[in-house]
Formats: structure tokens, C-alpha cells, sequence
């Protein structure tokens, strides 16, 4: 038993090692860092985080913080938005079962880059460029082939005789989507959200292809703080800027997780 | 015309056709039970009615109302699923006045008609519970509940017993036959068990394959059965059938023996129940055969007779028979009690 708990310490602390080794040297002084690569802190610092936090003619962690969580919030909730219809409409009616649905999914798959430049060209021409919207619309792009994924799958799996009730029941199609399949569904909406505003938040191409100043997110805000001084790269601050970016959707993620696993269809039919 | 009238209904899945020509007539107010094998064809049927299948062709009436090509929220009807299908999400409260609230009723008349539907179905204290806090009965109940409180046109019943235990079974359908003398209106009733069948219905309508095969009530069915399938479909155990012959105006078996009953031209074969055939000493009356096996079923024994040529016969005996698997017997088979079927089948 003790060995079998040894066995979890270690194996934790060699995956976690990269998160372990960041927020520690988050705490640590330019010169400990320099001098002491161990995990043990000599003279622990808040000084690293008190210049993240610190905002300067150059630096706003709190705009980048917001610029991320507006354009996050969009990527993450308006697919669920587009994707919710189409998605009954897939998996009960089959339209675009056969060929739409697949294509959407494998756009998850191209490279992202592919995108860039009609991009850029098209944001510059209605003015989307350096905006939280126009950030926010790429990032629900970038989320939609997830969502629709996720969201057929819930449909699908949700019993046909709940629809056939409600229609017997006299709801008609929007009732019957918003009564009684959107809430069944819920699981898969915030597992989508969940996934989606984490993709969102992690987001770094866009961001710094589409972004200059009003709308930067803290993926690339967070890299304006590796050499705040110039000359070298300033580990300690480093790292402090990528606890405080980390933080929002390991937050979010631990307070919905509970809802994530939960099934919605329990005492509906006799299973 | 009141009532429910289909005409030449026609359904295919694909190549296979599950509904073949079916047209009927349900009277309002009246209990009609689908009943037929698995397949038969009973529950497209039942959806077709309640227009979550559409048809091939043919035309579906309800109240005089042409409902054909309506879909089901237009229909004015109600259906108790198989499988409950209880919103789970909801309460029961809210389970059962989701049919009003679609409607738009008002809040008052909504909570006096969930109050009332709870009261006839005691499920007044289960009213802010969610389904999966209710046992299998309870949960029927709430189905029923939500069927009934839309006073609707007529009531469809898929199956809605089958998910339950044999004792709730009972129970539930006792209350089915107590709500029907209750609200007096028309229900159509789909089960594959025959004694729901024979208990619950004004009219049974027998299906197999896709057609009627007969419609009646239940007393006529098993008394008088059109064709040999609903023969053997109503009574358990089923009907024996025996092949015969008509010979000098009596019946003559395969195995010999001779029955003096009228006989018409044509006849091939004769069906007789279980409790019109009687035990006698071996070597006495129409059937000779060896005891093939003894079922004890309380008020009686359910006995299976190997009768050779005369093929395996069934016959009730008395608790106190003395009969044992592998022993000789006779039976003597009661000549007024038989039914006479042509060599397709078909009652003579």
C-alpha cells in the first residue's frame, strides 16, 4: 500500500513537473532564480508577481486578463449557439449527417495558419482587427468543429420517446428544443463551454496575427513581460505572468467539472 | 361519425411492409387493444394513429376530422409510452402540466387540473418529486397522469404495462379498466399479452404480419376465432389443432378417431381448448397418447400429451389426476366444443 502510494507521489510530481517548476520559480528573486535551479525556494518572493500586477505605459495584465476572458467567452459561448440546432437537426433529422458533419469536424484538423492571411485581410476590410468581437469570432470558429461534435453525440444519445412525448404533448419544434432537449443536453453544454473557453483562452496565433494593442489576450500580453527590462529574459516574472494567465480557466475548469459528468437522463425512460 | 376511422392504411420500412390495408373503425368511448405477436405491426400502428409515423397512403379520422397528414400536436391526442418517457428534468407537477403550459393555459386552471389528476391517481405526494426518485409504478402513473389531465380525444397505450413487475401488472392494469369506466373515453391500447388483452378490452383487434386478422370482443375471439392464428394466439395454453377429415357427415382425427359432430366439406383440420379435452383410461376416447409432461399450475394441471399422428395435444386436469409423464392415456374430446378450419386456415 505504502509503495503503491510512493509510486503516485512520483509519477504526480514528474507530470506536474512543468507546473510545479513555474510556480515555483514564480516565487523566486532574478538572482535565485540564476543561482538556484532546485525546487527548493532559498528566499521566497511575491516581487515577481507584484510587477505582473503592476500595470505601466507598456503593461496591463488586467486589459490582457479582460481582452481574454471577452474574446474567450464569445469563442466559447457562440458556438453553442449556432451549433445547438444544427446539431438536433443532424442527429433526429440527418440533415448533413452524411457530409456536412464530417467536413465541419475535419476543419478541426487543418492548421490553423491556413486561415491567416484571408483572414487578416478580410478582418482589415470591415474592421474587426485589434477588437475583442473580432478576436472573439475567430475563437468561436476554431471551437465550432468540437462543439458540434460533442453536441450531435448528446442528441443523439438523449431518448427519442422524450421528443415523441413532448409532441404528443403539443410542444412544437422551438418548445421542444428549448424545454426538453436543451436542458437534457446541459452536460454537453458545459462540457463544451468548458473545452471550448480553455481552447479559447489558450488561443496564441490569432491573437498575435489579429491583435496589436486594444484587444491583446493574455497569451501574447504574457509574452511582453519575458523581457520587461530588455536584456535577457526575466524567468521569475515569466513565470508569474503564466500563473496568473493559468489561473481563470483552471478556475473555471474545477468549478464545472461536477457539472461536466453528470447525466441529465436518469428516471426518464426504463432502462 | 365520433370515433377514430382508418381506411386502407399502408406502411413500408424500406422494402419491408409493416402495415398492409389496415382499415378499422374505433367507436368513441370505446377500449380497443391491438394485440398480435411481436412485429405484428401493432405499435406502427399505434404511432401511425398518433402521427409519429407517417403512411405510405390511405387516411386516418379523427372526430370526423381528416388528420392524415397533421402532425401529432395537431391531433388532439395522448399517449403513455412503453418506456414512460417522463420528462427528467421536471417534477411530476411539471411533467404533468406540460401538456396545459404548451397550451398556454392559465397558471389557476393548470394547478386545479395537476391537483385533480393527482387525487385519481394518488400521486398527490409525489408531486415535487423528479422521476428518478419514483419506482417503476409510480413513474407508469405520472405517464398516465400527464395523458389524462389533457382531456384529449383519445388515449393511446403502447405497451405501458410491460416495464412493470407481475404483481404491478396486475395492479396497474386494474386501474387502467377503473379509469376507462371512470372518463368513458376512447382508448387504444397496444399489448402483446393476451390476458390485457382479454381483460382490459371492449374490442380486440388481432394482428399479425401487418393485417387484422380478426376484430372482436374478446369472448368472440376466443369463442368464435376466424383463423386459426387468432385460435392459437388467444388462450393459454394455445388452442390444440388436429388434422381431420370430413368423413360420412362426423369428423374423423388423423389418428382414427371419430367425433360425432357435423362436419362440413372442405374441413382440414379441427382446433379444441385445453379444458374441452378430458383424461380417460388408455384405449377409451377419441385420442390415445403418452403423457409427455405435467405442469402444476394450483387450480389445475396443465397436462402435454404426446399423441402421435394426432400430433402434441394440451389438456387441463384436476389437481387430484393421478397423472405422470411417460404413462398411457385416452382423451376424450368434447364434439361441441369444436371449431372447424379449412385447409388455409380459415373457420369453416
Amino acid at each position: 500500500m505504502t509503495l503503491r502510494w510512493i509510486v503516485f507521489f512520483v509519477v504526480a510530481v514528474v507530470i506536474n513537473f512543468p507546473i510545479i517548476s513555474t510556480l515555483i520559480t514564480a516565487f523566486k528573486s532574478p538572482a535565485e532564480v540564476a543561482r538556484n535551479p532546485s525546487l527548493w525556494i532559498e528566499a521566497p518572493t511575491l516581487a515577481n508577481f507584484v510587477t505582473v500586477l503592476t500595470v505601466s505605459d507598456r503593461l496591463n495584465i488586467y486589459q490582457y486578463l479582460l481582452n481574454s476572458v471577452v474574446a474567450a467567452s464569445i469563442g466559447a459561448i457562440l458556438p453553442l449557439f449556432l451549433c445547438f440546432p444544427i446539431a438536433w437537426a443532424m442527429a433526429r433529422r440527418g440533415y448533413g449527417a452524411g457530409l456536412l458533419f464530417p467536413l465541419i469536424v475535419n476543419l478541426r484538423a487543418l492548421p490553423l495558419i491556413i486561415f491567416a492571411i484571408p483572414l487578416y485581410v478580410m478582418y482589415s476590410a470591415i474592421g474587426l482587427l485589434d477588437t475583442k468581437l473580432g478576436l472573439g469570432l475567430i475563437l468561436a470558429v476554431v471551437n465550432l468543429p468540437l462543439a458540434l461534435m460533442l453536441l450531435v453525440n448528446a442528441v443523439a444519445e438523449l431518448p427519442i420517446e422524450l421528443e415523441e412525448a413532448a409532441r404528443m404533448d403539443g410542444a412544437r419544434l422551438p418548445r421542444l428544443l428549448v424545454k426538453v432537449v436543451l436542458p437534457l443536453c446541459r452536460p454537453a453544454f458545459v462540457t463544451t463551454f468548458v473545452f471550448g473557453f480553455i481552447t479559447a483562452w489558450n488561443e496564441f496565433l490569432f491573437g498575435l496575427m489579429l491583435t496589436t494593442q486594444a484587444a491583446v489576450p493574455v497569451t501574447v500580453g504574457a509574452s511582453f513581460f519575458f523581457a520587461t527590462s530588455g536584456g535577457g529574459v526575466q524567468w521569475g516574472v515569466a513565470a508569474a505572468v503564466m500563473v496568473v494567465a493559468a489561473l481563470p480557466p483552471l478556475v473555471l475548469g474545477l468549478i464545472m467539472y461536477r457539472r461536466i459528468t453528470g447525466s441529465m437522463v436518469a428516471g426518464a425512460v426504463k432502462g | 361519425m365520433r370515433g377514430i376511422q382508418l381506411k386502407n392504411l399502408k406502411k413500408s420500412f424500406g422494402a419491408t411492409q409493416v402495415i398492409r390495408d389496415v382499415s378499422l373503425t374505433i367507436e368513441d368511448g370505446e377500449f380497443c387493444v391491438f394485440v398480435g405477436p411481436s412485429g405484428c405491426g401493432k405499435s406502427t400502428l399505434l404511432r401511425i394513429i398518433a402521427g409519429l409515423e407517417t403512411v405510405d397512403s390511405g387516411s386516418i379520422t379523427i372526430n370526423d376530422r381528416d388528420v392524415t397528414a397533421l402532425e401529432p400536436y395537431d391531433r388532439g391526442l395522448s399517449m403513455v409510452f412503453q418506456s414512460y418517457a417522463l420528462y427528467p428534468h421536471m417534477t411530476v407537477r411539471d411533467n404533468i402540466a406540460f401538456a396545459l403550459s404548451t397550451a398556454k393555459m392559465p397558471k389557476a386552471e393548470i394547478a386545479t387540473k395537476v391537483a385533480e389528476a393527482a387525487r385519481m391517481l394518488q400521486l398527490g405526494p409525489l408531486l415535487d418529486r423528479k422521476p428518478a426518485a419514483l419506482s417503476g409504478g409510480q413513474r407508469q402513473r405520472v405517464a398516465i397522469g400527464r395523458a389524462i389531465v389533457r382531456e384529449p380525444a383519445a388515449f393511446l397505450f403502447d405497451e405501458p404495462l410491460s416495464n412493470l413487475d407481475a404483481a404491478l401488472r396486475v395492479d396497474t392494469r386494474a386501474e387502467i379498466a377503473a379509469l376507462h369506466r371512470q372518463i368513458a373515453a376512447t382508448m387504444i391500447y397496444v399489448t402483446h399479452d393476451q390476458i390485457e388483452a382479454m381483460t382490459l378490452a371492449d374490442r380486440i383487434v388481432v394482428l399479425n404480419a401487418g393485417q387484422i386478422m380478426q376484430v372482436g370482443s374478446p369472448r368472440d375471439l376466443y369463442e368464435r376465432p376466424a383463423n386459426t392464428f387468432v385460435a392459437q394466439f388467444l388462450g393459454t395454453p394455445k388452442m390444440n389443432l388436429m388434422a381431420a377429415l370430413a368423413e360420412n357427415g362426423q369428423v374423423r382425427l388423423a389418428g382414427g378417431g371419430v367425433l360425432p359432430a357435423p362436419a362440413p366439406q372442405g374441413l382440414a383440420q379441427i382446433g379444441l381448448r385445453p379444458e374441452h379435452l378430458n383424461f380417460c383410461a388408455p384405449g377409451e376416447g377419441q385420442v390415445q397418447g403418452q403423457v409427455a409432461m405435467v405442469e402444476y399450475h394450483g387450480p389445475t394441471l396443465s397436462v402435454a400429451v404426446d399423441a402421435g399422428v394426432d400430433g402434441k395435444v394440451m389438456a387441463f386436469a384436476a389437481p387430484g389426476v393421478a397423472v405422470r409423464a411417460g404413462e398411457p392415456v385416452g382423451l376424450r374430446l368434447d364434439p361441441t366444443a369444436l371449431h372447424l378450419f379449412d385447409a388455409s386456415g380459415q373457420r369453416l
